[in-house]
């Protein structure tokens, strides 16, 4: 079944809102789509990067994923 | 100190921008001789410490001076190495995998002429710029991790211990007098950045001590939940704790079950765990990576800990000293570290190298330990 | 005069290995000096201040670098690693000190033209200080401001046509030793598989989809110089099919001592004369070679590990059918204990453009994404699912190869589609032949 991506991105947006923490794993993301492809999602969430939605977190070793500016890790500490 | 700006605008961060083009094409980097022979390589040989000689089958032949360095360098000396590459080699350079700087030559006569010139440079303290060696049967430079110069998790310095180790071990990366090359490598804690478990001899960092909890700031700087997931054996959970008068929300840590790994620190700030009497070396010793006669092993743990003894780390030179000079007197030729340990039994091992044998060196960590127990009549006295 | 005192750094400048802490003061000078009028766009004592920082972790043996969150350039999940001091009003040069990781040309070649321009952006926008290279392989710039991140990878991108290298839950920055660019020994062209593949998963390098860290490296012969096989998740390993091509007169020119054994790497007088038997046919590992005046070698019984042919480079080379060997899942011991590659794909070809190659990677990936918890490496997984999940996923056959030895326990999970009949069974059939 092919991802909706207006659809995709407004279940991704209230999914990180319904959530206490604000940064997640990339396969938070693919779980609520279980029928997509991971490339399919990986689009979306890109394309609500490069919109400045949302934003990557990175530990160095590991990735995540959160909305822009949510948080209480931001660079200028 | 005006901002100059290259012509990107924060408010359009897409406008113009280029990416995902990757790295510059290796064929730009390639000296000619290089380029003409790819593929064409007939043998090489080892001419003196330092200096390689590669012959195609067309009869070219490249001489390559390759020297060491640290792997923290400044523009400075790049500048200084380009200066040299510039005069001899035609602008072209090569780094290898272990940090070493290869110049490469059409002549053994360049070669030399180089290999004396990078070895007259020293700084103004007194070490040398580019000292020629670290080929063959010899000690090579180590890779290492960033340590205290760089990183938030090291249990010691990188640049540091990988300096006094090269300066006790200096004589074998200037010559070939080792049974076989003797791989050192170098990690600041046990996440190795530069994984370390197969070499000859590995220098870790290691924390001892569990995280120490600021209940203070913890739930204002800290997402718990992120915190808890960090932890690789789930000895963190969420808890409420009183914090001058005040219910805070915080975490609390199972210390028995930390490995010190600092995967909780990365994540949370409020979770330090570095620690001046805490902190300090593993050395691990035997592994190899090469296929050559015996299969690639994993390195074993020789020594359980060496305190941290900044600037010079003492006791470090003494037990690398004591492995490299046990290794070199009684190893066959060809035999690597660890293809000798396993020769004349581990047990043996410690009696040759004069390391103490302790019961932290006896694994107790999950399923493979028990294969390394012995299970056999056969040892020796 | 130095801005900070620095005794105990001060005692590694002494000792024959170049030193670090001599290099850094240089360039502090260098930076105060100022000779070409260069506009420092971050303080012109973060050199002085690093290294009071690290005076201070040398006193106190501990590290004053705090972990950074959220730097990066925009639209990317990797390549810089945020940093700041804990004492930013002690060493105010290094309050941000973030890496930058530029990828790497495969091989590590460079024109000194290239490294200049490197070396220029980075006194501009940066500390000056760098690491050649990192232990995953790029081009490591230590040390810049978060404003400075966005306008270095704009020069990076638009002016040196480079690219940042990874970070974080991606693809790491490949790494290959230098191949058949200036080794004999090389079966495939590591640098071209290298670049290839770099570029083709730029998507995956940039953009974090994966539970964890994925590394490839790429090594042109067993001898494993850049040790893919204990630092890559993937790791290539050249190899070859057929016969060890031998130049019996060059044997002999061992033999006579005419040239230096194991191409000249031992310099100790103790080895004394160059022995044949002892020192190869001895020490080969399957007894599959014979010396009466010419070499044989039973190349049935052969398993490539190199000895011979580094030790007589000139008499000896790897045969003529040419590939790799495909390694899965290495990994340092966190958490579960080292782990080195296993050999999934006994031979493949590698030709340009690598398919065969890339449907086995994309295969991994796709079962790794799909069934890889968070921080899982690849390794973890095939030992958590077990080694012929892999093949199954893969689609590859198993192979005796696969294994050093079969397992010695016999708890085989046999599956239902596997046994006849399959598992649902009618209990009054039973009982008509079974009474309780």
């Amino acid at each position: 079944m092919a991802l909706d991506p207006t659809a995709a991105r407004e279940q991704i947006l209230e999914f990180c809102k319904s959530k206490t923490k604000t940064k997640f794993y990339f396969n938070d993301f693919t779980k609520l789509f279980p029928d997509a492809g991971q490339r399919e999602v990986k689009k979306v969430l890109t394309t609500l990067v490069n919109e400045q939605v949302m934003e990557f977190w990175s530990s160095g070793s590991t990735t995540m994923y959160g909305l822009k500016g949510a948080g209480k890790q931001h660079s200028e500490e | 100190m005006a901002f100059i700006s290259t012509g990107y605008d924060p408010s359009k961060p897409m406008e113009g921008r280029i990416t995902d083009i990757g790295p510059r094409h290796f064929e730009e980097f390639y000296p000619p001789v290089i380029k003409k022979n790819k593929g064409q390589w007939a043998y090489h040989e080892i001419c003196e410490a330092g200096i390689l000689m590669h012959k195609a089958k067309g009869g070219d032949e490249v001489y390559t001076v390759r020297c060491g360095g640290a792997r923290l360098i400044s523009v400075t000396l790049l500048r200084e190495v380009c200066d040299i590459a510039d005069k001899y080699c035609g602008g072209y350079v090569r780094w290898t995998t272990r940090n070493n700087v290869e110049f490469m030559v059409d002549t053994l006569a360049k070669a030399k002429e180089l290999k004396a010139d990078l070895n007259s440079r020293k700084f103004a303290g007194g070490s040398f710029k580019f000292p020629v060696g670290g080929t063959g049967a010899g000690i090579t430079n180590i890779v290492h991790t960033q340590g205290w110069v760089h990183c938030h998790t090291p249990a010691t310095d990188a640049s540091g211990t990988v300096k006094v180790a090269m300066d006790e071990l200096f004589e074998h990366f200037t010559k070939m007098d080792l049974p076989a090359p003797v791989r050192v490598s170098m990690a600041c804690c046990l996440n190795m950045c530069g994984a370390v478990h197969c070499s000859d001899i590995a220098i870790l960092g290691y924390h001892r001590k569990p995280p120490i909890i600021d209940n203070k700031v913890l739930d204002n700087i800290c997402e718990i939940p992120l915190a808890v997931a960090a932890c690789p054996t789930g000895a963190i959970r969420p808890t409420k704790t009183e914090h001058e008068g005040k219910t805070v929300n915080t975490v609390a840590i199972k210390q028995d079950r930390c490995m010190f790994c600092g995967n909780c620190y990365t994540m949370c700030p409020a979770l330090p765990l570095s620690d001046k009497e805490g902190d300090g070396l593993v050395i691990m010793a035997g592994g190899k990576i090469s296929n050559r006669i015996s299969r690639p092993k994993f390195s074993k743990v020789v020594v359980a800990f060496i305190p941290n003894e900044p600037p010079r780390w003492p006791t470090l030179a003494k037990v690398l000293r004591q492995i490299v000079t046990a290794y070199a007197a009684e190893a066959n030729k060809y035999e690597r570290l660890g293809d000798w340990a396993e020769r004349i039994g581990w047990e043996r091992f410690f009696e040759k190298t004069g390391l103490e044998f302790t019961s932290h060196l006896i694994d107790d960590f999950r399923d493979p330990a028990y294969y390394t127990w012995r299970q056999t009549t056969q040892f020796k006295w | 005069m130095a801005k900070h005192q620095t005794p105990l750094l001060d005692q590694l400048e002494s000792g024959p290995w170049p030193s670090f802490v001599s290099d850094i003061k240089q360039h502090a000078e260098f930076r105060h000096a100022n000779e070409g009028k260069v506009e420092y766009q971050i303080p012109v004592d973060v050199c002085d201040d690093l290294l009071g920082a690290l005076e201070l972790s040398y006193v106190d043996g501990e590290t004053h670098w705090k972990h950074g969150g959220i730097v990066g350039v925009f639209g990317y999940g990797g390549g810089v690693i945020g940093r700041y001091s804990d004492s930013p009003e002690k060493f105010p040069g290094v309050a941000h000190f973030h890496t930058i990781r530029i990828n790497q040309p495969a091989g590590k070649y460079y024109t000194t033209k290239y490294l200049r321009q490197l070396a220029d952006l980075w006194d501009f926008r940066g500390s000056g200080l760098m690491n050649l290279h990192g232990a995953t392989g790029d081009l490591v710039c230590l040390g810049t401001t978060t404003p400075q991140l966005e306008e270095i990878f704009y020069t990076l991108t638009h002016d040196f046509n480079t690219d940042l290298g990874g970070s974080g839950g991606n693809l790491r920055t490949p790494a290959d030793c230098l191949g058949q660019s200036r080794c004999e020994f090389a079966c495939y062209d590591t640098q071209d598989l290298c670049h290839t593949l770099t570029n083709d998963y730029q998507d995956e390098l940039h953009r974090p989809a994966f539970p964890y860290k994925f590394k490839f490296k790429f090594d042109g012969c067993p001898n494993g110089c850049v040790a893919s096989i204990a630092r890559s998740d993937f790791s290539v390993i050249g190899t070859w099919k057929d016969e060890i091509k031998v130049d019996q007169d060059a044997v002999k020119g061992y033999v006579k001592g005419d040239f230096k054994p194991n191409a000249g790497a031992h310099d100790n007088p103790k080895w004394g004369k160059f022995d044949i038997v002892k020192e190869v046919i001895d020490l080969c590992p399957t007894k599959c070679m014979s010396y009466d005046g010419a070499l044989k070698i039973n190349n049935k019984e052969c398993t490539r590990c190199m000895h011979c042919i580094n030790t007589m480079p000139r008499a000896l080379h790897i045969g003529d059918e040419r590939g790799a060997s495909l390694f899965v899942g290495a990994k340092a011991p966190i958490l579960d204990g080292a782990q080195m590659g296993s050999l999934l794909v006994p031979f493949v070809p590698v030709e340009s453009p690598y398919d065969e190659i890339k449907e086995v990677i994309e295969k991994l990936w796709d079962w790794w994404m799909e069934e890889g918890k968070n921080r899982e490496r690849i390794g973890e997984l095939i030992k958590r699912q077990g080694f012929p999940k892999m093949l199954e996923v893969t689609g590859i056959k198993a192979d005796a190869r696969h294994v050093l030895e079969p397992r010695s326990n016999p708890y085989i999970f046999w599956k239902e589609e596997d046994v006849p009949g399959g598992w649902q069974r009618d209990i009054n059939v039973y009982r008509k032949k079974h009474a309780l």
